[in-house]
């Protein structure tokens, strides 16, 4: 299995861009959602955004199956939204389906209701908006660039390289979990087929407990590959890569900051 | 030992002095060393596993005492400072470190990132770290691939780009730890060229562990011999090498070129070595052009080789049929590991698997036991297709083995990692237990039933996972590089416990392995897997007298073939595939 979202070496406008101009993407992008959007005509504010995003998925030349499977990951929990939002909103008024009345913390959990239904939609293309973000600086910036951005920062060297070395045990993690499950798997160890709820009680034990057991081991492997480079040394490292901000930079945060004003502007006025 | 001790100290740059090391939980890892490298020096140090090996590579370099604790008496001097004494960062500059598994000591984005990693924390300045980088990788032969993610690239490339790594740091003394272990022929090939290039131009002191004697004879200048811990035979490669049966004794395997060199020098009477012969120089024209003249001469005489058994015949039942096997890994882009495979096995048969990484045969095996969906084509498992069946009932046909048993275990005991598969198929308890008891005594673990598997070594863990796959009584065994990660003793501890299986219970078995010697002491039919396709399938005979196809995929046959080839005009049967049967043909006295 690949890991959906790792840096993809290409030479794009948006992987050319420095790391700060994506980093502040991220950051206007997590101010939006942040704002309350909770009514169905707040939508082409969050679309005007998700509009901006696509063009930057685009414009990096990132498969439309990434995107599908970011959809997949977060499908479950927007159904979920949706339906617990739709059962238990409590200024609900317009009844979709009704089981019955079955009144709890001041709403009929036995009714789905329009209106709760829109805010578990609003609340999934928020989650959708915020989650369509970091992927995009992921997948277009290496963790060399990331490095270097943040040694720009000045941030301790630790927090670096712990963020970034996060990044490349997911993909570890994701090879470990395959080579388990499929492990189990020999041993009529059928997860695939198995109902949620019993995949929850039964299922993940065997596959947690090796998975933990592994990255112990690996992470002491890990401490050892890093020590022995001299990375307990005292003081900065040699900066390897220096970054600069071009005139394409400025340019595409004026755009960011333009589209963030317009999508302020527009909440306010609807 | 003596002729170490003697040696000259004034440019020794490694000196053990009566070092023993004990680890906190107790176990006494080393004792009583009394070792010296000199300057420049390649030194392979041998032994079985838990010989101490791994133990001395972290004691070189400061590993132990500032990851792995322990009490250390004694002296060591690395490049003429105590690792002991100084923060690992310091001694990673005088003495750099390799180790086994190239996937975790590459963290970077780039192969030149990785590469600049270790000076860049020195704080070396930037010119000179690219300087470093360039030279590093001229060394490896990795030049051009600067930019690539160190995840994407083969086996051998990777450990060829961690030990860039470690040459950027300029260290002094270089510490190999197996590192060809883990790479499949390519790859070990690639890496022990890299170090032919690094002993012939630097002069850089390296001291290597490994099982591989093969491929290590012509790289050392000094050899030392572990055994729980003591240096039990230590000197140049002919004076260790010369030492056969004392090197099987403690579990080291000898150079095949040697072994069969001293041993019809020994048959005929003849002197071991002329003046000014090495063995460390012996190739396989040398070894088969003075057999030939031995045998010429009638100083030694063929022996039959007893009869090999007989492959079953093909009236016996398909038990796997693959016909028009396709199969696309999605990905972005999708990768095609399988290009139309088509192929029979009969119940009964001792096949092996033989291919570089990358050729298709553990997607093949995976299709075959349900665990990937063929994107065309058929598979077919006694019968039936395999995409109708579940994965239970897979797995009471065909059983695989992998190579890492700490991928599937998890319970308390030996004894509950074997019912946890009987469970998943309903078996009822009282028969579970039964099997539990045989599957363990199959195996030797009879006595380990309640002992926590990760207490269990490496290679009982390995039998322990055979074990649990036998208790569910497949038709078919697969075994998934069973030699991987064991020494010369327990190299064929799984291939013998599948042709017990299969000899006592007249059942299957299949081996995927990069190991040429195991397949021709135990399949009798060789498949070889090249770029998605079968290359190859016959006896071992008949592929491994296909050079040239081998060599296209990178594959060479086990040197004592490769010597009775060479012999054949004088009687020596080409059915001779091992060292013992090259061995027990050239025993002969006139």
């Amino acid at each position: 299995m690949n890991v959906p979202f790792r840096y993809i070496q290409r030479q794009t406008i948006v992987h050319r861009l420095h790391p700060f101009t994506k980093m502040i993407y991220v950051l206007l992008t997590l101010l939006l959602i942040l704002i309350p959007l909770y009514d169905i005509r707040h939508l082409p504010v969050l679309l005007i955004w998700l509009g901006l995003s696509a063009a930057l998925w685009a414009a990096a030349r990132i498969e439309v199956g990434r995107f599908a499977a970011l959809l997949k990951i977060l499908a479950g929990t927007f159904i979920f939204l949706m339906l617990a939002q739709g059962f238990t909103y409590r200024h609900g008024k317009t009844v979709l389906i009704k089981f019955g009345d079955l009144h709890f913390g001041g709403s009929n959990v036995g009714e789905l209701t329009l209106e709760g239904v829109q805010l578990g939609f609003m609340l999934s293309v928020r989650i959708l908006t915020a989650a369509s973000s970091l992927p995009l600086l992921v997948m277009t910036t290496s963790n060399a660039e990331l490095m270097a951005a943040m040694n720009q920062l000045r941030l301790p060297k630790v927090m670096t390289f712990m963020f970034v070395s996060a990044l490349s045990f997911t993909s570890l993690i994701f090879e470990m979990w395959n080579n388990i499950v499929d492990a189990q798997k020999l041993r009529a160890f059928d997860i695939d087929r198995m109902e949620p709820i019993t995949r929850l009680r039964r299922a993940y034990v065997p596959i947690i407990t090796p998975l933990i057991l592994l990255l112990f081991r690996k992470a002491n492997d890990f401490q050892i590959a890093l020590e022995t480079k001299g990375f307990g040394s005292p003081g900065r490292p040699t900066e390897i890569q220096t970054l600069q901000m071009k005139p394409i930079d400025f340019l595409a945060i004026g755009i960011f900051v333009a589209v963030f004003i317009l999508c302020n502007l527009l909440r306010f006025r609807l | 030992m003596s002729g170490m001790n003697e040696m000259k100290n004034t440019d020794a740059i490694v000196k053990l002095h009566e070092v023993t090391f004990t680890y906190e939980g107790g176990v006494v890892a080393l004792r009583d060393l009394n070792l010296t490298v000199r300057r420049g020096e390649f030194v392979v140090v041998l032994g079985a596993n838990g010989a101490g090996k791994s133990t001395l590579c972290y004691l070189l370099s400061g590993i132990i005492p500032h990851i792995y604790g322990g009490r250390r008496t004694g002296e060591v001097q690395v490049a003429g400072r105590d690792p002991w004494d100084d923060p690992i960062y310091i001694t990673a500059q005088r003495c750099g470190v390799l180790l086994q598994d190239p996937e975790i000591q590459l963290f970077m984005p780039t192969v030149r990132a990785e590469v600049a990693f270790g000076p860049a924390n020195l704080q070396v300045p930037r010119e000179e770290i690219e300087r470093r980088v360039a030279e590093a990788l001229a060394l490896v032969r990795l030049e051009g691939l600067e930019d690539r993610n160190p995840r994407d690239l083969s086996g051998g490339q990777k450990q060829r780009a961690a030990l860039a790594a470690v040459l950027a740091m300029h260290p002094q003394v270089l510490v190999l730890d197996e590192p060809t272990s883990q790479l499949d022929p390519l790859g070990r090939w690639e890496v022990v060229q890299a170090l032919h290039r690094l002993k012939a131009s630097r002069d850089l002191t390296i001291i290597m562990t490994t099982h591989e004697t093969d491929e290590v004879m012509d790289l050392a200048d000094q050899v030392w011999v572990l055994e729980e811990g003591r240096c039990v035979l230590a000197g140049t490669p002919e004076e260790v090498f010369a030492q056969p049966e004392r090197l099987e004794a403690v579990g080291v395997k000898p150079p095949t070129l040697a072994h069969v060199w001293i041993h019809i020098a020994r048959q005929s009477g003849a002197p071991i070595l002329g003046d000014g012969q090495r063995l460390r120089d012996l190739d396989v024209a040398q070894v088969a052009q003075q057999a030939a003249t031995l045998l010429r001469q009638g100083r030694i005489r063929p022996r039959p080789l007893p009869d090999s058994v007989q492959p079953p015949s093909p009236a016996r039942p398909a038990v796997i049929e693959v016909q028009d096997l396709v199969y696309r890994y999605p990905g972005y882009p999708p990768v095609t590991a399988l290009k139309g495979v088509s192929l029979t096995v009969r119940e009964g048969e001792f096949v092996g698997i033989i291919g570089q990484n990358g050729s298709g045969k553990s997607t093949l095996v995976k299709c075959i036991v349900g665990l990937l969906r063929p994107t065309a084509g058929q598979v077919r498992v006694l019968g039936e297709e395999v995409r109708r069946l579940s994965v239970g009932q897979l797995a009471r046909r065909v059983g695989l083995v992998l190579q890492n048993p700490d991928y599937q275990l998890f319970t308390i005991s030996s004894r509950e990692e074997i019912l946890f598969g009987l469970r998943n198929l309903g078996i009822p308890r009282e028969e579970a237990e039964i099997r539990v008891q045989e599957a363990l005594r199959w195996v030797g673990l009879e006595t380990e039933a309640e002992i926590f598997p990760f207490r269990l070594s490496f290679g009982d863990r390995r039998k322990l996972a055979v074990a649990a796959t036998l208790a569910l009584d497949p038709q078919i065994l697969i075994l998934d590089e069973p030699t991987t990660a064991q020494d010369h003793r327990g190299r064929y501890q799984l291939a013998e416990l599948a042709r017990r299986f299969r000899e006592e219970k007249g059942r299957t078995v299949i081996m995927i392995t990069h190991d040429m010697e195991l397949v021709a002491r135990y399949a009798e039919r060789v498949i070889v897997m090249w770029d998605g396709q079968i290359l190859l399938d016959g006896t071992p005979e008949e592929v491994f007298g296909q050079t040239e196809l081998l060599h296209r995929s990178f594959l060479r046959p086990p040197i004592a073939h490769e010597i009775a080839r060479q012999l054949a005009a004088f009687g020596i049967p080409q059915r001779v595939l091992t060292t013992q049967d090259l061995l027990t043909v050239l025993g002969g006295w006139p």
